[in-house]
């Protein structure tokens, strides 16, 4: 069976993803049984392991597939936006000492251990079931912030006995750290607003300084997938699926390896929820000691790597159906019931990280997104330039001196983080935005601009 | 191609291309490359040993299997591999020793964290001459 598939893109950005395997992928994903409408990819979509980074796939949750690598190695890598009642005159002269206590403050790094030490078994457990609600438990935060997480920050059916002890073993030290590679933590000011109603529904107004937080399910939830591709590759064959691309191994959702690897991708999912609140508490902390002033809300929290089961209108009719988000984001309208109840009369805040000293937006869901991408849409700039491509052009000097004449200091773990997510590694994340807003699948509400950065 | 690996570029992750004259010995190198992407080669020693065995379905699936234990090691038990010697490679099954030492912060210049092992334009190319595998990782 074969649906359509469908890109959104401008003559710009087609040119980018005409260059790798992007096309190939989706029409690939457009191949898999049971799927519904169209196999999708957003405008920074880019080549991936299977399935393109930024697309979209949904199954009928009767008769269609799970599949692990529609989802992604990072399960929930998402992003958080925190919002302050600072404004940018002041904090812009304490800068440099924030970043320095958020560094010292937030692991982040390769290798770098949580301060939490690692977790026991029956804990971690715990960590899995409830997420973000653990993490409040626990002293990080209060139970205002989890009303603003997609899923209140706990996605149901979570089950940690379908995750195997080697993820446990991955996830039960690495809680509480930012990880490497393009996850980071962002000061940042609002520079513009597009949408008034929107804005100020969600507390934004210009030059207040907000937090963005990208980070993910780290080893544990990398683990799970990995373990998940070969339950399915071998299960495979028991149902008969036939697929184009090994990486595409997919089961279906009603089978028991797929009830199995819903449950443990829930579990990975919970996972980086508590990572991001835990994250969040000693944001709160850097903010109070550096500034006198921890005031930090949770605008909103948003997976990018994620299958949800959720009600779509296909054809006329209500269907039920797992929404298969893999760097792609939830772009609900009004008056959806999953969304906080202070946003019910504005939509679902998007969050659009850009890559490191360029900008980020901040979007609002739209009835069209529920249309035409499953109520989705994309996730941040993609790739452009490999690693290797970005160090060789770009020294890390170079690049922090090119930042601080734009007025963003960073902190980072290595020099080789620094180049290899330099922006030019990036496509344009305001094209991208463009793009997603003129196609009307989530439209602009903010623009924000970054002041200082820490990263691994 | 001469004996070793060599890391491959690519647009978003890394890739490692090993080359042996067996397969077992192509292994090595692709578990040597990939511990190179983890962690400066030259500082880990190896002062303990581990004994792994792996199987597999086909040679590609072995191949992930073998790199995966590799990652997972570092990344769940801190073990960072130094050298390793395949004692046996036949019909899907792999059995092989590890040296290395415990990550120690300070001693073990890290630089990289891999996600995962990927099927990603996987090749296991058997030839008269050698073997020559390539494998892409995220990153």
């Amino acid at each position: 069976m074969m649906i359509e598939g469908l890109i959104y893109a401008d003559t710009e950005l087609i040119k980018a993803i005409e260059h790798d395997l992007t096309l190939t992928q989706v029409a690939n994903v457009a191949t898999l049984p049971g799927l519904v409408g169209r196999s999708l990819a957003m405008p920074d979509a880019h080549q991936g392991y299977g399935f393109a980074i930024g697309g979209v796939a949904a199954s009928d949750m009767g008769k269609g597939i799970v599949s692990a690598g529609g989802v992604g190695f990072d399960i929930n890598c998402g992003v958080r936006l925190l919002r302050t009642d600072l404004r940018l005159d002041e904090v812009k002269l304490k800068i440099d000492a924030l970043l320095d206590q958020m560094f010292r403050d937030i692991p982040c790094g390769t290798g770098k251990k949580g301060v939490v030490g690692a977790l026991s078994y029956d804990e971690l457990d715990r960590v899995l079931e409830e997420g973000a609600h653990w993490a409040v438990e626990k002293g990080y935060g209060s139970s205002e912030d989890l009303l603003h997480i997609e899923e209140t920050g706990r996605i149901p059916g979570a089950d940690p006995a379908k995750v195997s002890r080697r993820a446990k073993e991955r996830g039960k030290d690495q809680l509480g750290t930012l990880g490497s590679g393009n996850h980071f933590a962002e000061i940042q000011y609002v520079s513009e607003i597009f949408d008034l109603p929107a804005a100020q529904a969600f507390g934004l107004y210009t030059d207040q300084i907000v937090v963005l937080i990208h980070t993910g399910s780290r080893g544990l939830g990398h683990q799970v997938c990995t373990d998940y591709l070969e339950t399915m590759q071998e299960a495979m064959r028991t149902y008969d699926i036939q697929i184009v691309d090994r990486q595409l191994a997919c089961v279906p959702i009603r089978s028991p390896e797929g009830q199995s690897y819903l449950a443990a991708m829930a579990a990975a999912a919970n996972f980086a929820f508590a990572n991001r609140q835990m994250i969040t508490h000693w944001m709160r902390g850097a903010f109070e000691h550096v500034l006198g002033n921890g005031n930090l809300s949770v605008v909103y929290d948003v997976c990018h790597n994620i299958a949800k089961e959720e009600t779509h209108r296909v054809s006329g009719s209500s269907r039920r159906l797992l929404v298969h988000r893999k760097g792609a984001t939830r772009a609900f309208p009004k008056h959806r019931s999953e969304i906080p109840a202070d946003y019910m009369e504005v939509g679902q805040p998007v969050l659009i990280p850009g890559s490191m000293g360029t900008c980020s937006y901040v979007l609002v869901g739209t009835e069209r997104a529920m249309e035409e991408t499953f109520g989705s849409s994309c996730h941040g700039a993609g790739r452009a330039k490999s690693r290797h491509a970005a160090k060789k052009e770009t020294s890390a000097e170079e690049l922090l001196d090119d930042l601080k004449h734009k007025g963003i200091h960073v902190r980072g773990a290595s020099r080789s983080g620094l180049t290899e997510e330099g922006p030019d590694a990036y496509k344009d994340v305001s094209l991208v935005v463009e793009v997603v807003h003129n196609a009307g699948i989530a439209k602009k509400v903010a623009k924000l601009i970054p002041i200082g950065v820490i990263k691994g | 191609m001469e004996q070793g690996y060599r890391i491959l570029e690519h647009p978003s992750d890394v890739g490692v291309e090993a080359f042996g004259l067996s397969l077992g010995e192509a292994f090595e190198y692709a578990a040597l490359g990939l511990t190179s992407i983890i962690v400066e080669p030259a500082s880990v020693h190896p002062t303990e040993q581990r004994f792994v065995s792996i199987k597999g379905t086909d040679p590609e699936n072995l191949l992930v299997r073998w790199l995966s234990e590799i990652l997972y090691l570092y990344d769940g038990e801190d073990f960072l591999l130094s050298d390793v010697n395949i004692s046996r490679l036949s019909d899907g099954e792999l059995d092989a020793t590890l040296a290395g030492e415990q990550l120690t912060e300070g001693k073990h210049k890290l630089k990289m964290d891999v996600k995962a092992i990927t099927y990603h334009e996987l090749k296991v190319d058997e030839t008269p001459e050698g073997v020559l595998l390539r494998v892409f990782l995220d990153i």
